[in-house]
């Protein structure tokens, strides 16, 4: 994550298998190019991995709508990038670093435009204001969030919940959706990042509280969750003050 | 494609590829068209048949027919794809195709250098078979060759593929006729363990009226035959075609093409009812070509021994026949003449019976003149198959090429001393039906593509324009839905090839996410209650193994730790 600013960012590039042909790419240096079968393909916590593993940017790259070669793998990319985008602003890192390019047979200009015009964009972001353990920190965090069974479930259910109806017969609306979504990610980041922070030592709510800059009612409220979901227990207490440790989750 | 046949094994096929008689993937040439390979989409089309170019150009496409896409807005142009990348193949230098090592001893005669027996040949060969093809005439290719215009086939085309078919190792023998040459007997004195007959329809049909033996009266098929190249013949002035099939508009239109002022097609029906292709009629009238509906010939009248006119009643259209076409029905009274000085029957044609082996001859008065098992192409004599033209009556020659296909898979099993009728691979072929009552159907919105023009252009521009073209065929095959499961189609062995999910049933909470998102629905929540991939329909894209929220799901080919090993490699450099 960390870079040099006279060094070209790091880009990983997960393009899908039908999107560009290779007659049509001259590529940066700095631009890495996966090959996945759809874009839809990219699991939300592989995106987080990558930046974890020190990708200044990543590009998604796949097809336009109607051109999708199994239907809809381009519109869940869609929603992943949606909720990969608040996780990152959760994490601290500037959302611009992710970015989804849907493109069409017919389009003009070749691969080698996209990629310079990303990779210049991410140059500009610079570097991350956090520090390296911080920005570590949360994006392991937003990482393990993105693979657990909330959000994954959440974002596997999104289209048949907004644009079906769920088992009680009711159609969310899309603004409604975005804004439940808006709560579970923030919270779901928040318990992960205390299971992250727990993992080394046993911390107290008031030490969490003041590493996640947030109330210690707010972060004794997820504690009492986490509790119940056998993320995290009571180590032990000091004086009167709990302290807990977090639980290998499964 | 022969023997590897493990039983009850039902092969999925999309409807294009259900369509076509020889079975082509079709999915797999597209998809290849998509990613720009188009060598690699040549060679598909060669896995199935071997007249990529021809059938480009004048297959009468059962496969657009068929195709999933007119439910959105028109099937996808699949004939026009095949013959640009054959051309643009043809155009680079055709790769010279290795000859295929003889793995058997046994030889095989075909008799007839036409469609059905150059495709046996080729599959024969490919099999690693001593193939010998005896042609009667100068060249092969049969009506492809000879009776199919040059306008709408050219003949370099044609040598091309049957070059190709050398390549492999086939021996064509040219100038050898049959029941004078060479006979059953000659060949199996010769050492030919197998036979097969694919001589097709050779003589025009009559039309039955008096006056047909006048000067002027001349077959559509002898007229063809006599337009190849190399030949001279001379047209009329004012020239009736009769019939409306393609045989029919390729003869009005050489006819024009050699001079003829005015040239017409009178057919017994109405426009809607000709078997021709509607684009061949076009192009027909575009040529000039009148056509006279509702016309059936009564009499042809003649002058000094030449024609002057074809007398013709007008008709009126009855209930449908077996056909499906409604039955033309003679207005009494209503005879009118038409003045020209030649005349050209095309009603069809029949086999040339005095060349057959008389105990391969059919005794029955009714049915075809061979008579065969349509499943194995075999005929009453041990080791002689026979199937195209000749045995189904003129027909296509996709079709002949598919009769060629299944003879070929006969003769290898008779010759290996298999049985023939065991899991024939065109009985178990299915077709994949989910697209049809498909949500996806909602999601693809209508798109039409511009038809581009092919102007007259300098090299440069030549360049330039068939570049846009390729990109025009990208797009175009970028409209092809996919109906089937993996295509098989080579474009990525390393991605996809068969990718296929995997469900760890002991993580598996059946939460249905996967079932909801997988786009085919071959992901069902069994009796148990956990996830089952139906291996079949798999596409492999790996939506649910991305999606799955208690990762129960992986890839076979491509997983998750693969792809961050990737990532991994790829940030290191």
């Amino acid at each position: 994550m960390r870079m040099e600013s006279y060094n070209p960012p790091k880009i990983v590039c997960f393009m899908c298998n039908w999107a560009f042909c290779e007659e049509e790419m001259r590529v940066p240096y700095n631009v890495n190019i996966i090959r996945v079968i759809c874009v839809g393909r990219m699991d939300p916590a592989l995106v987080l991995e990558t930046f974890i593993n020190g990708a200044d940017g990543v590009l998604l790259v796949g097809c336009k709508p109607p051109d999708c070669h199994f239907v809809d793998g381009n519109l869940h990319a869609e929603r992943a990038v949606k909720m990969l985008k608040k996780l990152l602003a959760l994490a601290g890192l500037e959302p611009e670093r992710l970015k989804l390019l849907l493109t069409s047979p017919m389009e003009d200009k070749g691969f080698s435009h996209y990629a310079k015009e990303f990779s210049e964009e991410v140059w500009k972001l610079g570097d991350s204001p956090l520090g390296k353990e911080e920005l570590l920190a949360n994006l392991t965090a937003a990482k393990d969030a993105a693979s657990a069974f909330r959000l994954r479930v959440l974002l596997g259910r999104e289209e048949e919940l907004t644009e079906f109806m769920n088992a009680y017969g009711e159609k969310i609306p899309e603004e409604e959706f975005d804004a439940l979504l808006d709560d579970i990610v923030r919270a779901e980041f928040i318990r992960y990042k205390i299971h992250y922070l727990t993992r080394v030592k046993p911390h107290s709510v008031k030490e969490l509280a003041e590493a996640l800059g947030i109330k210690p009612s707010a972060v004794l409220r997820h504690i009492t969750n986490m509790r119940r979901k056998g993320m995290i227990a009571l180590d032990h207490v000091e004086g009167y003050t709990p302290l807990y440790k977090a639980l290998e989750v499964r | 494609m022969v023997a590897n046949y493990s039983a009850n094994v039902k092969k999925l096929f999309p409807p294009c590829r259900v369509a076509c008689p020889a079975h082509v993937n079709v999915q797999g040439y597209v998809s290849l068209i998509q990613k720009r390979k188009f060598k690699e989409a040549v060679e598909v089309i060669r896995r199935d048949m071997p007249f990529p170019a021809i059938c480009g150009r004048v297959c009468f496409s059962p496969c657009e027919d068929a195709c999933a896409r007119v439910n959105l807005d028109q099937a996808v142009a699949i004939r026009a794809l095949k013959r640009l990348v054959a051309d643009i193949e043809r155009e680079q230098g055709r790769v010279v195709a290795e000859p295929v090592p003889k793995k058997y001893s046994e030889k095989v005669a075909i008799i007839g250098a036409g469609p059905a027996g150059l495709t046996a040949a080729y599959e024969l060969a490919k099999l690693g078979y001593p193939v010998t093809v005896f042609e009667r005439m100068a060249k092969p290719g049969g009506m492809m060759h000879y009776c199919i215009p040059d306008f709408r086939l050219e003949k370099f085309v044609v040598a091309n593929e049957i070059a190709y078919i050398k390549d492999i190792d086939v021996e064509i023998k040219t100038g050898v006729e049959f029941g004078k040459d060479i006979t059953i007997e000659s060949l199996k004195n010769d050492g030919y363990k197998a036979i097969f007959f694919a001589i097709g329809t050779q003589l025009g049909m009559k039309l039955n009226v008096p006056g047909e033996d006048l000067e002027g009266v001349i077959n559509a098929v002898d007229f063809l035959r006599a337009t190849a190249p190399g030949k001279k013949i001379t047209v009329g002035e004012r020239v009736a075609v009769i019939g409306g099939g393609n045989t029919a508009i390729d003869a009005a239109r050489m006819a024009k093409k050699l001079g003829a002022k005015e040239v017409m097609i009178l057919y017994r029906r109405s426009r809607e009812e000709m078997p021709a292709l509607p684009h061949e009629v076009e192009l027909a009238e575009k040529d000039g070509i009148k056509f006279y509906f509702l016309a059936a010939p009564k009499q042809i009248i003649g002058e000094n021994g030449r024609v002057k006119a074809v007398e013709c009643l007008r008709m009126r259209l009855g209930e449908p026949d077996e056909s499906g076409r409604r039955r033309p029905i003679p207005i009494a009274f209503s005879e009118h003449q038409y003045e020209v000085d030649m005349v050209i029957p095309a009603l069809g044609q029949v086999v040339e019976t005095s060349v057959l082996p008389p105990e391969l001859i059919n005794k029955e008065k009714r049915g075809p003149p061979i008579q065969v098992d349509p499943l194995t192409l075999e005929t009453n004599i041990p080791g002689v198959f026979a199937g195209g033209d000749v045995a189904t009556g003129p027909a296509s020659i996709i079709k002949a090429v598919g009769a060629g296909k299944r003879a070929a898979v006969s003769i290898h099993r008779y010759l290996r001393g298999e049985d023939l009728r065991r899991d024939r691979e065109e009985e178990k072929i299915e077709e994949t039906t989910w697209v049809k009552d498909w949500r996806l159907l909602e999601k693809k919105e209508r798109r039409y593509d511009a038809p581009i023009e092919k102007p007259h252009l300098s090299f440069e521009e030549a360049r330039e324009y068939l570049e846009r073209l390729k990109r025009q065929a990208r797009f175009e095959a970028f409209r092809c839905l996919g109906c089937g499961p993996c295509a098989e189609c080579l474009a990525s062995m390393d991605l996809c090839e068969g990718d296929k999910a995997v469900v760890d049933e002991s993580k598996c909470v059946g939460c249905n996410v996967c079932a909801v998102i997988c786009p085919v629905g071959a992901i069902k929540k069994n009796e148990k209650g956990v996830a089952q991939v139906d291996e079949e329909l798999c596409k492999g894209c790996g939506l649910c193994a991305a999606r799955c929220p208690e990762k129960a799901i992986s890839m076979k080919k491509l997983s998750n730790e693969q792809i961050l090993t990737m990532v991994l490699t790829a940030l290191e450099r």
